[in-house]
């Protein structure tokens, strides 16, 4: 159509490139370059990696992540100011940061399934208020102390996706390669050297294992499947710092303008990603739902759009929540959060959900979700797997939540990598000396399935594996009572409550199958009267 | 999504199987674990297996040393013990009285030089991991016998190797003598058959050190929970990866490892030893200083002479009274030639 538009009026023929003036192209360009910065930031987020300070950039540059954190934590952080960059920019240049910034964004339009799509028609525009909803529920919990709804953030929702999952099974399909690779004699070499280029610089030593892997997975693909339905759907009609960003857009400078003499082709209306050049509104668009991508430059035969700064508030639409839909928003999280503290953990703790280290003292009680921003840094850096985001074992209230399997991966006696990467302190910054002394459980003794003390056998890996210098379990031989009534010498363990200080070792080691036979339990939680 | 053509269908399938083909050949070019070990990891082996074996147990230094022993003009001890010196010197010093590394490291050896490194949580002084410049000397003698290559490493079981390597010191070490220091590769992990194991008859093992021409063990002398003492046998742990499964009848396993990696020599860092809480350590109160090093060629007698350090007998670690049976080495000290050595006086 627009070949066709061209032939009619040759002096307006232009190359699409040249009627954008190499704004997409720049947009593009910077796109793919800060979704490479935080794949790197990514990447170097480990222990022995970049400083935390560097790689917490993109989460800081979140005002939705510190905004919130600033409602349930009631701390303010310097640091925090970060975020107020993006208002800035936002305030300048509309929802700039979702066209041009944000990764989940940039994850998006690569995925874009645009050919698969085809002409499907795009969803109501009234499901746009419902990144509204999340907004206003996110805020609103964060106000009462929840941070659940911060998964839904897109900087935390892609970190954890790529930690838990796109990390862990390409490491495995990497890992895999090079073991059938390195069966074939002459590729031996080359394959132990490739390795040592990449192992433990870029990829952890040892493969990854992630609990409900399935669950997060799901969610990262049911958000990129959701552009088989329009494109950016998330964007458009979910994403909840979207929905702020989109509120401050209303007041932005910059404004997307179309001058006289346009004559309706709508080839901008088919061209815009999120699907706000309205027809019926002279092709204008909403300043909430633009993402100043400048795709619209390009198809426009006449050159007839600018992006003009200019002082005023956006015009409403019938999209946005208006008092009585905000009202019901706040009722509903109200309602919502009623019922998660009804939730049976609320009062008891699972009494083998164990934190990361210091983060149960700070509020001398549990981890402080007030704090944690669901950004799973702490689960990417932890060096030994043993931090996995919780699903629902801490109750809904938990979810994200980094929670210490020690089945998994022991507490490095060496390594206080998560209190220095975390962005916002749930986890406190410890040294190693003090985090070498902190209590993150202690460890019993399930005699019923010890080697020695069921089977009465020498087997003493968990006191080898302690590392506390005087070691917090001790072996003592002991007549106990074998077969036909005989009297057996074998040496048992003994925790030493005193010493022990949790770190898991023992239970990930220890040979017994399944569940081990020592295991790190929380000795005592605060119960409510 | 728009209807698949017959040859877009095709084509799938073609791609499907030539993925599956590719696989197939991947997969056989690895040969299925069972077969594969046997016909590598013996080849790797067989020159000190048959050595050890074909000799008396109590002479398997003396029967390494044949070669050499026309051309050395004085009677090569069984175990040198150097004292109270500097560890390079100690080192020198000791390995000296065989004629120096060269008995052991022909040229062009590929070399292996496995100290203990068991975890990342503290520095040499505790008495954990052995201590850098022992291990340091070693490589440079080893360099300076003409070995064409010389790899370091360990296996840790607490805290990653890099982060052990490093805070142990022997990094640093290893490297200004030219070493390299090696990471554990999960994939160098290999099934190999320990023939002569008595308990032990199958192990995931670490190719490289399974492929070396010369292995050359360092432990470090220290206390441990279970085994009692982890000397030059106990160290040998670090080159497989389940070491959970070793753990029970523990002393005879320990002996069935020492004959499927058989060191060509074993030096024992006691400069300073591990008294009690090992094998990790971590209170310096438990270490003491002894400014000693042990070397033999007979892991065993290595072995037996680092017990007396603790005020025990060869006899009270099952490791060695295992090996002993076995016929792997010497354990009766008093018919060992020993040379003692004062360095530094």
């Amino acid at each position: 159509m627009s070949d066709l538009i061209a032939e009619n009026k040759p002096q307006l023929r232009k190359k699409r490139e040249d009627r954008a003036g190499g704004w997409v192209l720049a947009r593009k360009i910077t796109q793919y370059l800060m979704l490479a910065i935080f794949l790197v930031f990514f990447l170097m987020t480990k222990r022995d990696g970049w400083s935390p300070e560097l790689v917490n950039i993109p989460m800081r540059l979140d005002p939705l992540l510190m905004l919130a954190n600033l409602l349930a934590s009631r701390t303010f952080r310097i640091a925090s100011t970060l975020g107020l960059l993006t208002v800035l920019l936002t305030l300048v240049f509309g929802r700039a940061w979702c066209g041009w910034i944000c990764p989940l964004g940039t994850t998006l339009d690569i995925f874009s399934f645009r050919r698969t799509r085809g002409k499907r028609q795009p969803p109501p525009e009234g499901l746009r208020n419902v990144k509204y909803a999340l907004l206003i529920a996110v805020l609103v919990a964060a106000l009462f102390g929840n941070l659940t709804l911060l998964a839904l953030d897109p900087l935390t929702l892609l970190f954890r996706s790529l930690a838990v999952t796109v990390f862990p099974a390409l490491n495995q399909a990497i890992t895999v390669t090079e073991t059938a690779l390195f069966q074939v004699p002459f590729l031996s070499d080359a394959v132990a050297t490739f390795d040592m280029w990449i192992r433990p610089g870029l990829l952890p030593a040892e493969p990854l294992y992630f609990r409900d892997v399935i669950l997060f997975a799901g969610i990262f693909v049911g958000v990129i499947a959701l552009n088989l339905y329009a494109p950016r759907f998330w964007c458009r009609y979910l994403c909840p710092l979207g929905g702020l960003l989109g509120l401050l857009s209303r007041v932005a400078l910059f404004r997307r303008e179309v001058s006289e003499p346009c004559k309706g082709c709508a080839l901008c209306t088919s061209a815009c990603p999120t699907g706000t050049i309205d027809p019926a509104r002279n092709y204008a668009s909403d300043p909430a739902e633009c993402t100043m991508c400048m795709e619209c430059l390009e198809p426009c035969p006449r050159s007839l759009i600018r992006f003009t700064p200019g002082f005023s508030l956006a015009e409403g639409q019938d999209y946005d929540p208006d008092r009585r839909e905000t009202l019901v928003t706040f009722g509903l999280t109200l309602a919502a959060l009623a019922l998660v503290r009804s939730n049976n953990f609320a009062k008891r703790e699972p009494p083998f959900l164990i934190r990361p280290p210091g983060a149960r003292e700070v509020n001398d009680d549990v981890l402080d979700l007030t704090k944690c921003i669901r950004c799973a840094e702490c689960i990417r850096a932890c060096p030994t797997n043993a931090l996995q985001p919780a699903a629902f074992e801490a109750g809904l209230v938990g979810f994200g939540s980094p929670v210490l399997v020690p089945r998994l991966g022991y507490c490095d006696f060496s390594c206080n990598t998560c209190g220095q990467v975390c962005p916002v302190e749930a986890i406190p910054p410890l040294s190693l000396e003090e985090k070498q002394q902190r209590v993150i459980g202690k460890a019993y003794i399930d005699e019923s399935r010890c080697i020695a003390w069921s089977d009465h056998q020498e087997c003493l890996v968990c006191e080898e594996m302690c590392p506390i210098p005087e070691k917090a379990i001790q072996m003592e031989e002991q007549d106990v009572w074998g077969p036909n009534n005989t009297v057996v010498k074998v040496k048992l363990p003994h925790v030493l409550r005193d010493s022990c200080i949790g770190c898991g070792i023992c239970e990930y080691k220890c040979p017994v199958s399944g569940e081990s036979a020592i295991r790190i339990y929380v000795p005592q939680t605060p119960v409510p009267f | 999504m728009k209807k698949m053509s017959r040859r877009e269908f095709l084509r799938f399938i073609a791609i499907s199987l030539g993925a599956v083909t590719f696989d197939r050949f991947l997969t056989a070019c690895g040969l299925p674990p069972t077969s594969a070990p046997p016909t590598s990891v013996p080849t790797a082996i067989p020159t000190t297996i048959t050595a050890a074996t074909s000799t008396a147990p109590a002479s398997t230094s003396a029967a390494m040393e044949t070669q050499e022993a026309s051309a050395t003009p004085f009677t090569k001890p069984d175990l040198a013990v150097a004292r109270g010196g500097e560890p390079e010197e100690m080192v020198r010093r000791a390995v000296a009285a065989f004629g120096g590394l060269e008995t052991f490291v022909p040229k062009g050896a590929r070399v292996v030089v496995k100290p203990n490194i068991c975890v990342a949580y503290h520095t040499y002084e505790y008495a954990a991991t052995t201590n850098p410049w022992v291990v340091g000397t070693l490589v440079k003698l080893a360099y300076e016998a003409g070995a064409s290559s010389v790899q370091v490493f360990d296996f840790p079981f607490g805290g990653s190797a890099q982060e052990a390597y490093a805070r142990s010191g022997i990094e640093e070490q290893v490297k200004a003598a030219g070493g390299e220091m090696m990471p554990i590769q999960g994939f160098k992990f290999i099934s190999a058959e320990v023939t002569q194991g008595v308990d032990l008859k199958r192990t995931n093992a670490f190719k490289d050190a399974l492929d070396a021409d010369v292995l050359i063990d360092v432990p470090i002398a220290k206390h441990h929970g279970s085994a009692r003492l982890t000397l030059g046998m106990k160290n040998l742990m670090g080159l497989i990866q389940d070491r959970g499964a070793i753990h029970q009848n523990l002393g005879q396993r320990i002996a069935d490892l020492a004959t499927l990696f058989r060191p060509r020599l074993t030096v024992v860092d006691a400069v300073r030893i591990l008294m009690n809480h090992g094998p990790s350590g971590g209170n310096l109160d438990d270490v003491k200083k002894l400014d000693t090093v042990i070397v033999s060629p007979d892991i065993v007698a290595a072995d037996s002479y680092a017990t007396t350090l603790f005020g025990l007998q060869p006899g009270d670690i099952a490791y060695i009274a295992a090996a002993t049976k076995m016929g792997l080495g010497n354990s009766d000290l008093s018919s060992l030639r020993i040379e003692e050595i004062a360095v530094g006086g």
